[in-house]
């Protein structure tokens, strides 16, 4: 087999652990971006601590932590579920981080207007703010999506079988020169995929900086 | 049909406004300092002075975008005491009557010209969507932007702007209408657009109270002129009277800058 | 026995691993930033092939994960002959990504220097030199800070993966520690408390420049 087909046996679940983790983020960072935007002081610092410290910890600790340090029971979270429970948990304290920037990003004469016009704090919140906030905020995801495919290879030291690892093994079975291959292509499938998603951010801030928010 | 009698489907009740010895302060900074306005019914009231006498911190109290400290309000059946407690109902109630129209218009970028108009109607009023949307239309016919309906404020001039968010406040049937520098944002002649919209409104009998810097407009079209300055009404009356003989000398050098210049 | 008595038992050797995490990061950073300065300056070069270049080391060490740079180091380069310590291997592949991260960011900073400035040291008569380094670099750099914190954060945190090429760093050591008790929790607690110990103060710190920044411009 060669090094390119070798790689490419990675890539399924190099884009599974990323879509999952990413799912798990995108929903799961909206509740704790609005605990870090809360009025109420302990709310607010109760979650300001869980985002500093689950970014304040690299992601391989958080994946052997979950991966060899849980057991309860009989249960025990096998390398995939692992992977992706440790990648999910870090992408919801990273982008409720820029959720939260969006929010704050957005005019203090939205909110003023949407009292003014008697709109409830919900109404206000949903469809004046969050609309807003999230075109402001829809540039930083792509790029931390682009993040999260490459953190995604962090799962081959707990042993998912995703590109880095098959990288690994084919190195492993190549002492020869064609072993240095199947790193070089690896690393270019990263930048290629995550080519499309810089593109769309670009279009996303390009399109962004054109809207006249006035 | 008059600008305020498609506002509101019928003619306008019209309502007064009593603000009594209204004080306010962050800190230990003073903004309004026991200041009284009585406001009659259908006319018009143009506060003026420098900035920083605490103007627009005034009139935003009038809608409670800031507590006062101390003093009453009374709007439209509401009496509004600083211990009070106001609840969420009821100031959407209080704030639904009274419109508001800002320096910066703080539409919503991301809503058509049509839905910054409608959508506020359908959640505040409950309104159906059709119904709300006919109001928007009629309301932006008549400030004159029917054609820009479905284009986003991003698009529009500053000019366009304002006159939609003068539609988006009338569309709440609001029995007083707050403006609060609406033109100082915009070029002279832009400007222009906007007051004539605002001249409309006061012609058809709105209750209006205008912070501005056009001394035109607060001579040709209020009924009462208002001074402020260092966080009190320094000196009220007939606007043509005060221009022409200022009686105090704050008034008198204020004047002198802003018309000269 | 408790937690906190293992963990008193293991914190001299989890030490040594840190000392060895704050090691690879610093070198990384101080042999990083420098090269980030060059590459980006490089990049808006006039010269094609220079400015491909330095776009080709800064796309390469900012889009493929450190994991891999750090493998082609240590497993890749050796199958030519070029083999190194694996500590070695880590500082370099550290290095790089911390010379196209921060390249990225001091090319932003020195874009956000106004035109006019440029401008008014050319009418003064000015040298090159002088214009970029008195009175672009010092105002470029300045919005550059918190984002060059940011990267040092980044590195540190990145040394921990150092542990796939058995550098004797902070996780490898944990690492050594669990295999040997199989207490694979406390052990990575602690170690996660050790990195969040350094990266959150860090993080806090960086806040406050960038708060302060905000409020000056």
């Amino acid at each position: 087999m060669d090094a390119f087909s070798a790689v490419l046996q990675g890539l399924p679940m190099t884009l599974m652990l990323t879509a999952s983790a990413f799912a798990i983020g995108i929903v799961g960072a909206v509740p704790l971006a609005v605990g870090l935007s809360s009025s109420n002081i302990v709310v607010r610092l109760a979650c300001r601590l869980f985002v500093d410290l689950v970014r304040g910890v690299p992601i391989i600790v958080w994946l052997f932590l979950l991966k060899f340090g849980i057991q309860i029971g009989t249960f025990k979270f096998d390398p995939v579920s692992a992977a992706i429970v440790g990648l999910g948990v870090v992408s919801v304290a990273y982008l409720a981080e820029i959720y939260r920037g969006g929010l704050e990003a957005v005019p203090r004469g939205q909110g003023e207007a949407s009292g003014a016009l008697g709109l409830s704090r919900g109404t206000t919140f949903l469809h004046v703010m969050v609309p807003q906030a999230f075109r402001i905020v829809s540039p930083s995801i792509a790029t931390y999506l682009t993040g999260l495919l490459k953190d995604s290879s962090i799962a081959s030291t707990i042993i998912v079988a995703e590109m880095v690892f098959q990288s690994q093994s084919f190195a492993r079975q190549h002492p020869t020169m064609e072993g240095i291959l199947p790193y070089v292509l690896v690393g270019i499938l990263y930048i290629a995929l995550s080519l499309p998603v810089a593109y769309l951010s670009r279009s996303l801030d390009a399109r962004m900086r054109k809207a006249v928010y006035v | 049909m008059t600008l305020s009698e498609i506002a509101n489907g019928k003619v306008a009740p019209r309502t007064g406004i009593r603000l009594d010895n209204i004080s306010k302060q962050y800190g230990s900074n003073i903004v309004i300092d026991d200041v009284s306005l009585h406001v009659e019914p259908g006319t018009v009231t143009a506060l003026i002075g420098p900035s920083g006498a605490g103007k627009s911190t005034f009139l935003r109290c009038i809608n409670l975008l800031e507590r006062p400290d101390a003093g009453t309000i009374q709007v439209a059946g509401h009496t509004i005491e600083p211990g009070k407690v106001i609840n969420a109902k009821d100031l959407a109630a209080l704030r639904s009557t009274v419109g508001m129209v800002f320096q910066s218009f703080n539409l919503f970028p991301h809503m058509s010209a049509l839905k910054n108009v409608s959508f506020p109607q359908q959640k505040v009023l409950g309104r159906s969507k059709s119904e709300a949307d006919d109001r928007a239309m009629q309301l932006l016919e008549r400030v004159g932007l029917k054609d820009k309906a479905n284009q986003h404020p991003g698009r529009c001039s500053g000019g366009q702007q304002q006159r939609i968010a003068i539609a988006r406040a009338l569309a709440l049937d609001p029995s007083i209408m707050l403006f609060d520098e609406p033109t100082s944002a915009l070029d002279p002649e832009v400007g222009l657009e906007v007051l004539a919209v605002m001249r409309e409104l006061a012609d058809d009998g709105m209750t209006m109270i205008v912070v501005t810097h056009e001394m035109q407009f607060a001579r040709d079209v209020s009924d009462t002129l208002v001074v402020m300055a260092d966080c009190k009404i320094i000196e009220q009356g007939d606007p043509r009277a005060i221009m022409s003989d200022p009686q105090e000398a704050r008034t008198r050098r204020f004047l002198r800058a802003v018309l000269e210049r | 026995m408790s937690w906190l008595s293992e963990w008193a038992a293991y914190l001299p050797q989890l030490m040594s691993g840190l000392g060895v995490s704050l090691m690879i990061a610093g070198i990384s950073i101080v042999a990083g930033y420098p090269l980030g300065l060059v590459l980006s300056v490089m990049v808006t070069a006039k010269n094609l092939a220079v400015r491909t270049l330095a776009l080709a080391v800064v796309e390469v060490g900012r889009g493929a994960p450190a994991l891999v740079i750090l493998y082609l180091f240590y497993y890749g380069l050796p199958k030519f002959g070029i083999a190194f310590e694996s500590i070695t291997a880590a500082c370099l592949a550290l290095t790089w990504n911390s010379a196209a991260y921060s390249s990225e960011i001091m090319r932003a900073g020195l874009q956000s220097v106004a035109r006019g400035q440029l401008e008014a040291s050319n009418a003064l008569g000015l040298s090159w030199r002088h214009t970029f380094f008195r009175v672009i670099m010092p105002q470029g750099m300045r919005s550059a800070i918190p984002g060059l914190m940011g990267v040092a954060i980044q590195m540190f945190q990145g040394t921990s993966l150092a542990y796939a090429i058995a550098v004797p760093e902070l996780m490898k050591s944990a690492y050594n520690i669990g295999s040997q008790d199989f207490n694979y929790l406390q052990i990575f607690t602690l170690a996660g408390i050790c990195y969040a110990a350094i990266s959150m103060p860090a993080t806090w710190i960086t806040v406050y420049f960038e708060r302060r920044l905000a409020r000056q411009t």
